[in-house]
């Protein structure tokens, strides 16, 4: 009887509509939740992918010196403002700490409360935080905001993570497939974000298809139960990285050196202070192994031109 | 072994008598200046901020004195880059073909074994190492004493640059005692000297508080000497953050969840380093009715660009004059000091607004 009132009132009400902005925390686990909400029997709307409009909206009310990625994040939600369509909620999730215990970006920590201060819709988000609480129950959480019962939400996460998981799959295929092709293999570093967001990066993957080389993105290789390889500089003090992209990016830089890598590609974003970090030791690392490298810094003025030129220059020296 | 460690503020001071104490050999590297700034920015790597590369113009300047170690703060609570600051210090000193030179890094879990092992290297006696903590703490509680009282007497001196002047001449001298009792001569000595000051009685000069991060706002080589400028302007100065408090907020967690409670309106996470603080501080001022908040960061400094559009939402709904200046090794003195100017203008209406 009360699932049959539930069912009618969300009937009547029509279905929650859910917005996410395609950008930063959503590459971290794309499809996942919209899987997540559509299960949930909400409609997701997602922002657009990046285009000009939107960054320039984002730079407009951004911090002058955020990192470039957070800027394009504003312009995300700022789309969602001048909708027509007005979404229920905008999801922004706080997340934390991840599965290994390991830091976001401390960037990611002021998200929400900042979107509060740009967005008039209402926001929903859930602090991500494994060192105190397991994924599972903030993600109970997080459902009964949109009053939806323990049930529900558990089949929706099941279905969340097999979709997850065939993805993974078939982006395991995928890179075995171009790890063992006869053509020159180009890797591109970066986080997820800049990888995935085609207008970010300047299209850099179908530059570099038309010179001939074989992209392999380093989100794309395959590592089981990577543990935060330790940062050897001090042998006798080892330190690890608190960061949870850190460790998983140099473990996997290891994985992927081992299929005869010709070159390898940094992409950070301007402002970026992981980056600042992480370059060091990438670079060392590559540059260990004889291994040509580039570092793209890229904002809101990059040029095409430019762009083109140094990755042609590159291209040569392979 | 001689070791060494970058400028921070007057505290090199309590530093050296801590590692003199303990049997080091220390040599410091001069007052940080512009050109050291410049020769650090030069071989760091070009994203950081600016706090690493004005301690490797330190390191360079300590170099060519045959300095062979240098200690280095290790950041393991928070999430903020200066965690990797030692490390990647050591890898630019490396590239630049300084090899045997090694920054060890302290940290709040280590500090104590690293003191033992360091004193156990020396043979110096405990009662000794004891002795030196209890001189380093009270040369660290007047060294903030002195800024204080220098912050309140510049605004109301009759003769610019009296309490200036006293301030150097005192930290020369405390630099140089070794035991208890010549500092607490020196105490006496120097409340005399304070009173000896003529101040104007009747004025209520306006106030500034000074937030942000800790580095930019202690050290006066970095941030141009805001205190002194500002005071010289007629302002009296206030800031929260100073050594004793990073040192007590690291002993004490409660003084963080305090914070984290009061500023849940505005942000509901740390975000590492002094972001919260920032916050925390500027509601204080806030409430205490000032008349103006400067904000210092490093450029790109991560938490602080967190939270700054947060600090602006404050000022925007209170109206308390807002400045925020990023540093980097391009700033130059003159844009600073016109945009002070500017700024104090504005916070010397809202006082006289306020009075009338």
């Amino acid at each position: 009887m009360e699932k049959r009132l539930a069912s009618l009132t969300s009937l009547s009400l029509g279905f929650m509509i859910i917005g996410i902005p395609r950008a930063l925390i959503y590459w971290k686990r794309p499809y996942f939740w919209e899987t997540f909400f559509e299960s949930l029997g909400c409609k997701v709307i997602l922002s657009p992918p990046t285009n000009k409009e939107i960054v320039e909206k984002g730079v407009k009310v951004a911090d002058p010196e955020t990192c470039f990625s957070n800027k394009v994040y504003w312009g995300h939600l700022l789309w969602f403002e001048d909708l027509e369509e007005k979404v229920d909620y905008i999801f922004i999730p706080l997340l934390k700490t991840n599965q290994e215990k390991l830091e976001y970006c401390l960037k990611f920590f002021g998200i929400p409360d900042l979107s509060k201060i740009l967005v008039k819709t209402p926001i929903l988000t859930e602090t991500f935080d494994e060192k105190k609480e397991k994924f599972g129950k903030t993600v109970e959480r997080l459902g009964k905001n949109i009053n939806k019962s323990k049930k529900e939400i558990k089949k929706a996460l099941t279905l969340s993570f097999l979709k997850e998981k065939e993805l993974k799959k078939q982006e395991e295929q995928d890179f075995f497939e171009k790890a063992h092709s006869t053509q020159p293999k180009i890797v591109l570093i970066s986080h997820p974000y800049n990888l995935y967001d085609e207008y970010v990066n300047l299209r850099i993957d179908d530059k570099l298809k038309k010179t001939g080389a074989q992209i392999i993105f380093i989100d794309e290789v395959p590592i089981k139960n990577i543990k935060p390889p330790e940062l050897a500089i001090l042998e006798t003090e080892a330190q690890k990285f608190h960061w949870e992209f850190g460790g998983e990016i140099l473990g996997k830089i290891d994985e992927v050196l081992k299929y005869n890598i010709s070159g390898a590609i940094e992409i950070s974003s301007f402002q970026c202070g992981c980056d600042a970090v992480l370059k060091e030791f990438v670079e060392k690392k590559i540059k260990q192994n004889r291994i040509p490298f580039l570092y793209l810094l890229i904002d809101e003025h990059t040029g095409e031109a430019g762009f083109q030129t140094r990755l042609e220059a590159f291209i040569d020296t392979i | 072994m001689k070791i060494s460690f970058p400028h921070f503020g007057n505290y090199h001071i309590v530093f050296k008598t801590l590692f003199e104490g303990i049997g080091c050999d220390v040599v410091l590297s001069e007052k940080t200046t512009v050109k050291d700034i410049e020769e650090g920015a030069k071989i760091s790597p070009e994203l950081f901020c600016l706090p690493l590369k004005v301690n490797l113009g330190n390191y360079l300047h300590a170099l060519k004195r045959g300095v062979d170690t240098f200690f280095m703060w290790e950041n393991i609570k928070g999430s903020c880059r200066l965690r990797y600051y030692w490390m990647i210090q050591e890898k630019a000193l490396h590239d630049v073909g300084f090899s045997n030179i090694k920054v060890l890094n302290f940290n709040g879990r280590n500090f104590f074994p690293r003191i033992k092992e360091i004193k156990e290297k020396n043979r110096t006696s405990w009662c000794r190492v004891i002795k030196t903590f209890l001189l380093s703490y009270q040369k660290l509680k007047l060294v903030e004493f002195l800024e204080e009282r220098a912050r309140w007497l510049r605004p109301r001196e009759i003769i610019r640059g009296e309490t200036e002047w006293i301030l150097i001449d005192t930290l020369k001298r405390l630099d140089r005692l070794q035991t208890g009792k010549e500092l607490s001569k020196l105490k006496k000595e120097i409340e005399e000297k304070f009173q000896k000051i003529k101040i104007q009685n009747n004025i209520s000069p306006f106030e500034i508080g000074l937030i942000g991060e800790i580095y930019t706002v202690v050290d006066g080589a970095v941030n141009f000497d805001i205190e002194k400028k500002l005071g010289e302007m007629g302002a009296e100065v206030h800031r929260e953050m100073s050594l004793s408090y990073f040192i007590k907020q690291g002993i004490f967690p409660w003084r963080e969840w305090k914070i984290q409670k009061k500023i849940k309106p505005y942000l509901r996470s740390t975000v590492g380093g002094h972001g919260a603080d920032a916050i925390y501080e500027m509601l204080n001022y806030v409430k205490k009715n000032f008349d103006g908040v400067i904000h210092l960061l490093p450029f790109g400094c991560m938490p602080e660009v967190t939270v700054r559009p947060i600090l602006e939402k404050i000022h925007l709904e209170s109206g308390i004059p807002f400045l925020s200046l990023s540093l980097d090794e391009q700033v130059a003195e003159a844009g600073i000091n016109t945009r002070l100017e500017a700024f104090v203008d504005v916070a010397k209406n809202h006082h006289n607004r306020k009075t009338t």
